[in-house]
This record gives structure tokens, sequence and C-alpha cells, in this order.
């Protein structure tokens, strides 16, 4: 049965009934899970940071993810024994953030190393040669013993991150917005740059991109998803992962994620802040800038030529139209444009918005948009509508006040601000910071 | 335990054939504990829609083709045809050559009746994937190209093969049929619902003859010429079925044969559920009894029973249509591609040759449309390396001519050098039944009407099966327990607890 409540972008939740027989097996469970919980509480409540918590751990987590003090537990238990402390004399390595979290927490850490440092951690995966801790603080420290030592603390911690990145994914499927689990995650994937070399760092974010595309393919409007992808693309490009600018692959995605769904408002943002740095990136002339935007132009009247219902078109289009208009003080794709270019492009635009009339007569979007880009026409003018415009635009907010009676009175406003009601009242303007063309070779 | 002989029963129903119809039936009686005899002339499963290894084919064809002087049936006129020096046929049973090689939407309640009664879990089924029209070169000299047909709104937005005008248009046609059937859309098709679908889209729609091709081939309407309310209908389906088992395809193809796999695992719940089944028998004579008839068997036993169910064998020679199922040494990889990320690989592609597109060699443009739906590898049709065409056009006397000249002109449009080869040709064709004679309600012999051949499957089909499930469970049909069966086995539940 589907939960009323809960769909995420069309996927329903699903809840059951329960029988009686249900309900016991529910108690039995209850009870088990108390049980786990108390057993690792006192576990902690006592300091004892051992591997056998960190499996209780593992368990809990399993059965409530969402219980981010039993994170913070497992965090604990990899900081202080199964990850590799840094030694003594440590050659300068990438792990340099990895003092703070001890910091923080030393007041419980204390009595934590102490009991570490007796307990032999067990091997997640395989261990190699360099024990946690014990062999960093060794007196016997010749640049060769240092560097072995250096390679298995590496190769552990490698171990470590990758089976933890692997713990999370089963439950990362079963509850996928749980933030905890990001959280961890995200931890994880930090700890990859403290401690591993950077390309052995890098290979491992390069997975995480590959698993935020698969992420976004199951779910393409996810902002959360877009936002985390952004994230993992941000380290790819970072020095600390010797990385370099993704501007052009990840245009090149929004390009990809809109020909599957056009109606994909996050693709279409992030497709118009990455266009400056492109453009930057390029060093672009002022030809090809004026060739891009012309692209951009094409690629959204297409779009919005077989979806003129669709908000998240107009959205980008409006964006575009803002470059032209409302450059002041913002990046824009094409600085060196006169008032005249300006002009010239944006009756183009209202002229094929016309055309769309033809066959699409009943989509308020472009009434309201017609409207919108004959003011910016006459703010760039620098003028008011001229009877023409005035008519056009009386006839276009009665289509609006046909098709949405609703916002009749948004629509009456804007009526009455752009002057088209008898009395000839002054119109306001129109709030958008429009400049006046640079005038170049004009 | 002694086993009873066939004669010693009383069946509560015998079922003769193995076709779809008969073998539905045998599935919804699965869990009814009746006594039921299922048999079928043939040495195989499947009947009308069956799949073939090239011997089978070949002894099939024969039998078609014998000139004698009985009643009309179903098929006419199969032969075989092997090109010279071809060398790259593999060993008989590496294929299975399907006689109803149907496309099954996804909103089709031949699937909602598998999932309820379990039986979907014994089909593999392969994503249908793209519509192709070929379109005729601009100049004699230019090569045939296939064009995408696109169906949904982001193909209409990356086609570059309509132009901006066009595609409002297309766009404004599909928003349309989503909704075709609420009261104000309504007005407008239902004064031409017996036309044409083509002249309403041209009307109504102001669409070119492009355009209207596109439209209509989606419909898979065998003459072009369907009706405005059915063409409607059919292409609601599509657009409805798209994405419901994943992005990217609307239909779905059963591995291994097509219908002839839901005759099949259809078959084998009724025998798990009990029933007996014959193959190479047949019903030589039938005779009144207490309880019900007698009937004589082709392998001698005399068996009594409740009620008798059959396919029907006659065919008309008025409506049909040609067949050329051709095998090919190549697997034509393009036709195959998944065109949305994270679509499975389609196993079926569909190309139209428009009517009037082909000629014949005295002259005769093509009244209709040939369809050719090819099948790669992945259906288990054929060996990997070939891949598996089945070209579809009502029967003419000029059709067998034009089914040759579209797998020609289809071969010499894939783009590829050297142009592939075919291997191996069977050619038939397939007649409509006539309308079986009713059956009263105190009739104990039953007819299925004759399978159709229609290329997607028609759920009509479905409703006599479910009319004669009540007639042999009585009174103690309930009507939700149909095709709603409980798995035989119980789930394991994992428990993670422990």
């Amino acid at each position: 049965m589907a939960d009323q409540g809960g769909s995420q972008h069309g996927i329903a939740r699903t809840s059951r009934a329960r029988t009686d027989e249900q309900r016991t097996l529910d108690l039995e469970r209850i009870q088990k899970y108390h049980l786990l919980e108390e057993e690792i509480r006192s576990h902690v409540s006592q300091h004892n940071y051992t591997p056998h918590v960190f499996q209780l751990t593992s368990k809990l987590l399993k059965l409530n993810p969402e219980y981010y003090t039993i994170w913070n537990v497992r965090r604990r238990l990899l900081i202080y024994g199964l990850f590799s402390k840094p030694s003594a004399g440590s050659l300068p390595s990438t792990a340099s953030p990895t003092s703070s979290p001890t910091a923080t927490t030393t007041t419980s850490s204390a009595a934590c190393s102490s009991s570490l440092s007796t307990a032999t951690p067990p091997a997640p995966g395989p261990q190699t040669a360099g024990r946690s801790g014990t062999t960093a603080d060794d007196n016997n420290n010749t640049e060769e013993t240092h560097g072995a030592a250096e390679e298995g603390n590496q190769q552990n911690d490698l171990n470590i991150i990758k089976t933890e990145l692997g713990f999370t994914i089963p439950l990362l499927l079963e509850s996928p917005k749980c933030y905890w689990i990001w959280s961890y995650r995200l931890w994880i994937l930090q700890q990859a740059i403290d401690r591993l070399p950077v390309l052995v760092a890098r290979r491992i974010w390069e997975e995480e991109l590959g698993l935020a595309s698969k992420m976004l393919t199951k779910d393409r409007r996810n902002f959360h998803a877009w936002g985390y992808r952004r994230h993992v693309v941000e380290q790819l490009e970072s020095s600390q992962l010797g990385g370099k600018s993704m501007a052009e692959s990840e245009f090149e995605y929004t390009t990809r994620m809109i020909s599957q769904d056009l109606s994909n408002f996050s693709a279409w943002h992030s497709r118009s802040k990455l266009i400056p740095r492109l453009l930057d990136e390029r060093k672009a002339d002022d030809a090809a800038r004026e060739m891009l935007l012309n692209e951009e132009f094409g690629l959204i009247c297409r779009a919005i030529n077989v979806g003129p219902e669709d908000q998240s078109l107009w959205y980008y289009h409006r964006s575009l139209m803002l470059n032209l208009v409302g450059f002041v003080g913002h990046p824009t794709i094409t600085p060196a444009f006169s008032r005249d270019d300006r002009v010239t492009y944006v009756v183009r635009e209202i002229e094929g918005i016309k055309e769309l009339l033809e066959d699409y007569d009943d989509v308020k979007l472009i009434y309201e948009a017609l409207i919108d880009y004959t003011l910016y026409l006459c703010q760039l003018l620098g003028r008011q509508p001229d009877v023409t415009e005035k008519q056009a635009m009386t006839e276009w907010l009665a289509m609006l006040k046909k098709l949405d009676p609703m916002r009749n009175g948004r629509w009456n406003d804007l009526e009455r601000d752009c002057g088209l009601l008898n009395g000839g009242r002054r119109p306001k303007v129109v709030s958008i910071d429009v400049g006046q063309g640079q005038g170049q070779g004009e | 335990m002694a086993v009873e002989s066939l004669s010693d029963t009383l069946w509560d129903v015998v079922i003769c054939g193995t076709g779809l119809s008969q073998s539905l039936l045998a599935l919804s009686l699965s869990r009814s504990g009746k006594n039921i005899l299922h048999i079928d002339p043939n040495e195989y499963y499947g009947g009308a829609e069956a799949a073939f290894s090239l011997q089978e084919a070949e002894k099939w064809a024969a039998s078609v083709s014998t000139p004698e002087a009985q009643a009309p049936s179903l098929f006419k006129s199969a032969s075989i045809t092997k090109p010279e020096n071809v060398e790259d046929l593999s060993f008989p049973r590496a294929y299975s050559l399907a006689l109803a090689p149907q496309l099954i939407y996804a909103r089709s309640e031949l699937l909602s009746q598998l999932v309820s009664s379990r039986a979907y879990r014994q089909v593999d089924f392969l994503a249908v994937g793209s519509f192709f029209i070929v379109k005729s070169p601009s100049a004699p000299s230019e090569p045939r190209t296939l064009v995408r047909i696109p169906s949904t709104r982001e193909d209409v937005f990356s086609t570059s093969a309509i132009s901006v005008k066009a595609k409002r248009g297309l766009m404004k046609f599909l928003k349309f049929v989503v909704d075709f059937d609420n009261p104000e859309n309504s007005e407008k098709w239902k004064p031409h619902a017996q036309n044409p679908l083509f002249e309403f889209l041209q009307d109504q729609f102001k669409m070119d003859t492009e355009l209207q091709t596109y439209i209509i081939t989606l419909t898979l309407s065998l003459d072009g010429r369907i009706e405005t309310k059915e063409g409607l209908a059919i292409i609601h389906r599509h657009l409805s079925s798209m994405g419901v088992y994943g992005p990217g395809f609307a239909a779905i193809y059963p591995k291994w044969g097509g219908i002839s796999e839901i005759a099949q695992v259809s078959c084998r719940a009724g025998a798990v559920g009990g029933a007996v089944y014959m193959l190479g028998t047949g019903i030589k004579g039938t005779s009144a009894a207490d309880d019900g008839m007698e009937l004589e068997l082709t392998s001698g036993d005399k068996v009594k029973t409740r009620m008798l169910v059959r396919g029907y064998e006659d065919g008309t020679r008025d409506a049909g249509i040609s067949r050329l199922v051709a095998v090919i040494g190549s697997p034509l990889k393009f036709l195959f591609e998944a065109v949305v990320e994270g679509a499975p690989i389609p196993g079926v592609a569909i190309v139209a040759f428009p009517a009037g597109s082909l000629t014949t060699a005295a002259g005769n443009a093509s009244a209709s449309p040939v369809y050719v739906f090819a099948h790669s590898s992945d259906t288990g049709e054929c060996p990997t390396g070939q891949s598996v065409l089945y070209l579809t056009a009502p029967a003419t006397p000029d059709s067998k001519e034009l089914l040759d000249k579209a797998l020609e002109f289809f071969l010499s449009s894939v783009g590829e050098t050297p142009v592939p080869q075919s291997l191996y040709h069977v050619y038939y064709e397939q007649y409509a039944g006539m309308t079986p004679p009713a059956s009263g309600t105190d009739d104990l012999a039953i007819s299925f009407p004759a399978p159709s051949f229609s290329l997607s499957f028609d759920d009509t089909t479905l409703d006599p099966v479910r009319g004669v499930w009540k007639r042999v469970m009585g009174e103690t049909a309930i009507e939700t327990d149909y095709m709603a069966f409980p798995d035989r086995e119980g789930a394991a539940d994992d428990d993670i607890y422990d």
C-alpha cells in the first residue's frame, strides 16, 4: 500500500499492516535491539574501544542507521584503533588534519588509547606490516623502516576505508535519504584525502563520482544528489587530489542529463553556473562567447518548443535573457555586446516566442515571458512601451486572466504597472538592473 | 499407488492443442484440483504459436504444404529457402524461430495475469527498443536510411528529422493521446471514430504525410488504415506503457521464441498442478456419453470427459498475412542500442517500410506497410553473431515479392560493408480463423477462436479463456481468484537479527 504522505519524485513509500504474528516477531526484535544497544553503551561508558565493540556497532547500525551517536562511536574506534597513527617524526604526508579530530576529543581519548595499545585490532581486510600505533613509536627510525612503516600504514588505512565505504552501501540502498550515513561516508572519504597518497585517494574519489552519477540516473531531479555531485567534483578539482578543472566534462554531463529529461531544474542550474567558468578557462574571445550564447539560446528554444509548459526551461531562458539585459555587476557571457547587439537578441527572442503561439495558445508561461521580455526591451531602449507594445501586452494579459483566473490580482496589478489601463497612470519601473550598452564599435 | 489408466478417469476437461489460449486455460486451472487431460496432435508445444528449431521448421513447412484436400488450415504456402554458398548456418537446435513474434506492451492484461499467477517467474523478458522508418532516398543513387520514430518528449527534442513547427504539432498530438478519453478530447475524435487514423491526423492535427507515417507505424497497423478509435487506443497504450518496467522502453518480448514460451510455461504450470500431458495425440472421434462426452484419441485410448476444449484450426482465405523469417549472418548491433541512460539493451527493434515505398518488378507500389521485426541473439532465437528478421505484410498476390524486396533493401540500408547475408528463409501465409460456431451454455465442446496475427499482443485474446475457465469451474468459480495464485514454495525470510 502506498503511503499517501510520502512520495519521493513519484516513488511511493510502502507501509504494511501487521498481523498478530508479526506483532510478536516485532516485539522480539525490539528486545534484541535494546540488548544490543545496552551492550554498546556499557562498553563505551567503560571506554572499552575494542574490535568486538566495532562489530557490535556494525550490527546496530544495520538495524538503525539513524542512530548518529553510534556512528560517532564507530569514528572513534577507527581513529583510536583501526586507523594507523601518524609516527613521531613522520614524513610529511597528506595527513595534515588528522590531529584535529583527536584534539577535540582528548578528554576521553586518553583513556581510550591506553586500552587500545594493548588490543590487537582484527583485520577488516588483510593487514600488511605496520600495526597501528605501535610500530610508528619505534625508535629504530631509519629512513627505510620509516618508509616501509608508512607504506604499511597506508595499506592498512586503504583497506579500512574501502571496507567502510562498502559497509555504507547496503545501508544507503535501504535508506537513501539518511543524512547520517552520507555524513559518515563523506568523513571516510575525507580520511582518504588525509591519510592516503594522492593518486590512491584520487581513485577513490573518482569512484565516488561514479556513484553520484548512478544515483542521478535513478533519480535525476534529486537536488541533494546534485549537491553531492558538486562537492565530489570540487574535491577532485582541488590541489589536494592533484586535480584540475572539470568544467568541460561537467558541462557535457548536464547536456546528457537534459537530453534524457528536459524538465530538470538542477541540471539547468548547474549548467548556468558552469558557463562563466567554462568561458574563462577556454579563454574565449568575443566571437567564441557570442557563439556559445547562440548555442545556448538554440538549445533552450528547441526545448521550450517541445515543452512550453515546463517552468525549468523558462527559468533557464530567463537567465540567458538577464545575461543580456541585467549584466551590471553579474558575470556575463557577452560583456562586449553593445546596446544594439543586446536589443537585436531580445527582439529575436520575443519574435521566436511569438511563433510558439501558432500552436500553443493556452500555455500561460508563454504569455508571461512575452510580457516580461517586452518590458526588458523597453528598459534597454530607455523608453516606455509604445502603442503597439501596449496593445500586445493587453491581449496577453487578457489570455492570462482567462487561463489563470486565480491570479487575477497579480494580472491586474501588472496591467496597472505597465500603464495599460485607461487613465494613463505612469507605469512603474520594472525592477531589474538594466545597464546601457558599452557602445563598442557603434 | 496404482496408476489409473486414462480411460478409468472421468476427466473434468480435456484440452486439445497447446496454443496460447489452451495453455493459458491450463494455467488458470492449475490450482483447481480438477482432472485435466491436455493433449496436442503435434510433437511440440505451442500449436500455431510455436517456436521451431530448423529441423522442426522444415517438418512443419512440409506438413503445411501437402496439397491434401482437407479442411482449410490456418497456414498455407510454407517454403524454406537456403541461399547458396552459405556456410555460417549453425546446427539446427541453435535456432528457435517463432511463429508468433508478438510484442507485449507493459500495460497489457496478459502481463498482469502472468504476474498474479506467478508464471512470470519462469519467463525471461527482453526490452523492445526503437521503432524505425525506412526513409526513401531523395535521389535513386542515395542509400536508404533508417530514421528513429520519436515517441517521448525527449525523443522529439533530440531528433533532427522533424522541423521545428512539425515538432510542435507532434507534441500537441502526443499530449492529446495521453488524455484522449477525457470529455473535451473525446468530442474531437468521436465523430471520426471509424475513419482512418491518418485522415484524422491530417485534418485535425495538420500533420504532413511523414508525421502521419510515424504515428501509423507506432500502431503497427497491418494495412496502414487502422481506424481512429482503435489507433488512438493503441498509441495511448504505447505512451502509457513507456517506462513502466524500466526507462526507455514500452514493450517486452519473451526470450526463446515469443508467445511459444508463454504457452510452454503455462503448460508446465498445468503439469505441476496435476494435469496429464500427451503430445503427438489428437482426437479421432467424439460421441455422447453419460456425464459428458466420450473421445477416441489417436493413441487408441477412449476417454470420458465432462467438457472438451479445443482450438479452431480452419482458416478463411480472405484476410491473411505473408511472413518471411530470415536468419541473418550479422548481429546488426546498431539496431539494438539502448538510447536512454540506464535502459537495458533491447533484444527487439521494429523497422517499417511505409505504404508505397516498395515497388514490384511489374511496377506496383506496396499498398500497405511492410514491418520488419528484428531480433538479436539475446532472444535465444539464433546463435551469437547472427540475428533473425520477421517480415510481415498483408497477404496479396504481390506480398511475397514485396517481402523479398524489403529484406534486400533493409540489409543494404543498415550501413554495413559487406552487406549482411541471409542464411535461411522460411516463408508462409497465415490466415484468420473463421468465427467458430457459438457454443451455447449447454455445449460440452467449446472452441477457442484462432490465434490473432496482430503484431502486438491483443488483450481481447484473453477474454474467451476466462469464459471457458468459468464454465469449467461452474459454481465454484470465484472471479477474484482467476489467475491469482500464491507462490508454491514459501519464501524464506532472512532474519538479520540472528
